[in-house]
């Protein structure tokens, strides 16, 4: 199954109609989403939490990025780390106040934390120039390769989606990852058993503000600038119905949204006064029907047949 | 009447301005720390009204409303449009009410009855209701800004003794508002008959409903009182400061942040917390403009560390 995504994946801009189009702001637009989303599934699937404050680490990732290399010329060779770091360490302070809730009140907090951001990036207009944001960020070129170009950054993007997706996978595989299933299953009853329950979630969690910042990285070398609106409600909205509709109990999920939201996006970009309001009823009919996602769905099925075969046996 | 206005987009920012516009005195330090002071205060009322119907829904049915900033905005603009129609700041007022009343409720019963127990995809569901409701609302009422007129006869200035200053009366009776809507729903809650079923409901809806109380009805009573609320804050608001596209995810952050800070559910933590950020948040506005956002952030991130739970919310 992973080898004939990856295939594809990899072929993608060789077998598409209007590459130039398709593999910009299909494909690679699709990987950028896709990693945003994973950080949050990640957490979701594995802490049961569900998280809104990734577009906060992605914003302080892709501010300092922009502010550093326009305003202050800074190579990307330094900026890029240091935004990845400054945004993993964000995660920090967020998870120790954040991870003291659960459930509704974790998803309410983290939401305020990344409206916060945005109401501090439009009015620190001498740091962030307010609501203009900051444009006409230059690409990265690495070992003479320009990433101006479509194909480099979608195979940068396809390269960075999958080394995170088996980073993600291969955790889950480890003790760690199966006592943070341990956590999200009874947390009362792993710390009767002896763990200390909040360093496991801390970590889950910083992981998870990792992946967003690198993903805010991706943001603004994809979009080329940033701009509060980056991190505001609607951009967190469509990113929760990414999660939401492709399945935010699997990891390959946000991919699966990050796909379908990009194509929907781009097919439906000359009738873009309703685009929001499309993927809003899609994500609330999603959610009253099918509440695993597009990657449940088969699941559900499963379930529901075997419940009539059982009603009538 | 009023005209759609230009103005820059953070609601903060725009506060700010009019700030500056109003009152060129503000370099005087003691006129500008009564005004700030002020404003502090009556826009903590506005909070208020903001703010308690989302407490109000949820501490009784544990049903949180994100579309709450986008329910906030609607009345905003039905509450213009109507005011402009009809010349009359009251009518506006109550059209803005109770169309967000009717509109409320029949969101809970669409959409969220069927999942009253599950409280993230409630939460889910209605964060869908904002972004389609955001998305509709842009269509129609175009990225201006707006202001609904102030109703005449509030239009005058109080002076302020011994300053030889004055202050904009209909900011000062939003203040009384929120007294009023504070108290009433107070005493409602705690002292009616009704009150107690509503109580009651919460608690126990199997005995309840065995007592021969229809609890699905009290749960729309709720609900329709708890956007009646927002809608009157709508047209209040909408008043005293203007509104845009953007003024949805404004309200939300500080209705969350008013409630996270209070504790979730309780009406005296949405006075207390909208006591706070209103003041603090105006003072940081007024005098670190850049840092505005962050003071206010801080303040969360501090009460949080110590109360998980807000000030006067109950342990979860």
């Amino acid at each position: 199954m992973y080898a004939v995504v990856l295939i594809l994946a990899i072929l993608f801009p060789f077998i598409t109609p209007d590459p130039d189009f398709w593999v910009s702001s299909g494909g690679t637009r699709a990987l950028w989403l896709g990693v945003t989303a994973l950080s949050m599934s990640f957490l979701n699937r594995n802490l049961g939490l569900m998280s809104l404050g990734q577009l906060f680490f992605s914003g302080i990732a892709g501010y300092i990025v922009a502010i550093s290399s326009v305003t202050h010329n800074v190579k990307f060779g330094t900026s890029v780390p240091l935004a990845i770091l400054a945004g993993t360490l964000s995660g920090v302070i967020i998870g120790w106040i954040a991870l003291k809730t659960k459930g509704v009140y974790f998803f309410m907090l983290t939401l305020a934390v990344t409206l916060g951001l945005y109401s501090f990036a439009n009015q620190a207009q001498e740091i962030t120039r307010g609501h203009t944001g900051i444009n006409s960020i230059p690409s990265p070129i690495i070992f003479g390769v320009d990433f101006a170009y479509v194909k480099p950054l979608y195979y940068l993007f396809l390269g960075i989606a999958i080394a995170l997706f088996a980073l993600c996978k291969f955790l889950e595989k480890t003790s760690f990852g199966i006592a943070l299933k341990g956590v999200r299953d009874n947390e009362d009853r792993m710390i009767s058993m002896g763990y200390r329950t909040m360093p496991l979630k801390m970590i889950a969690f910083v992981f998870s503000s990792f992946i967003a910042s690198i993903a805010g990285v991706m943001g603004v070398f994809y979009v080329t600038n940033i701009s509060p609106d980056s991190v505001g409600l609607t951009r967190s909205i469509d990113l929760l119905v990414i999660v939401v509709v492709g399945g935010a109990t699997y990891l390959g999920g946000a991919f699966v949204g990050a796909v379908l939201i990009a194509v929907f996006e781009a097919i439906i970009q000359d009738f873009t006064q309703y685009y929001v309001g499309a993927t809003g009823v899609l994500f609330i009919v999603v959610l009253m029907l099918a509440p695993q996602g597009l990657m449940g769905i088969a699941a559900q099925v499963r379930a529901q047949r075997g419940k009539k075969a059982g009603a009538s046996a | 009447m009023a005209n759609p206005i230009d103005l820059p987009p953070a609601f903060l920012l725009v506060y700010r301005c009019r700030y500056k516009a109003e009152y060129p005195g503000g370099g005087v330090s003691m006129t500008r720390f009564i005004f700030t002071f002020l404003n502090g205060l009556t826009l903590a009322g506005l909070y208020f009204l903001v703010a308690s119907g989302l407490t109000l829904i949820f501490g009784l049915m544990r049903v949180i409303n994100l579309a709450h900033g986008a329910f906030y905005l609607l009345s905003g603009y039905v509450s213009w449009t109507i005011a402009d129609k009809t010349d009359n700041w009251f009518y506006g007022a109550v059209a803005g009410s109770l169309t967000l009343g009717v509109f409320g409720t029949l969101v809970y019963v669409l959409l969220l009855r069927k999942f009253q127990y599950e409280e993230l995809r409630v939460a889910l569901i209605t964060l869908g209701v904002a972004l389609v409701l955001a998305q509709a609302m842009l269509a129609i009422f175009g990225g201006d800004y707006y202001q609904t007129n102030y109703p005449e006869n509030v239009s005058f200035s109080v002076p302020i003794p011994g300053l030889g200053l004055s202050y904009p009366f209909f900011r000062i009776f939003v203040l009384i508002l929120a007294i009023i809507v504070a108290v009433g729903l107070w005493v409602f809650i705690s002292k009616t008959r009704y009150g107690a079923i509503i109580r009651a409901g919460v608690d126990d809806t199997t005995m309840v409903s065995a007592l021969g109380i229809n609890v699905q009805a009290v749960f729309i009573w709720i609900f329709f009182l708890g956007s009646l609320l927002v809608g009157f804050a709508g047209a209040v608001g909408g008043t005293t400061n203007s509104f845009g596209m953007g003024t949805d995810g404004d309200y939300l952050l500080f209705s969350l942040q008013v409630v996270i800070i209070g504790g979730l559910g309780s009406i005296g933590g949405v006075a207390i917390g909208s006591f706070l950020v209103g003041v603090i948040g105006q003072f940081a506005t007024g005098y670190y403009p850049t840092f505005a956002g962050m003071i206010t952030f801080a303040m969360l991130i501090l009460v949080l560390a110590f109360r998980p739970q807000g000030i006067l919310g109950k342990k979860q």
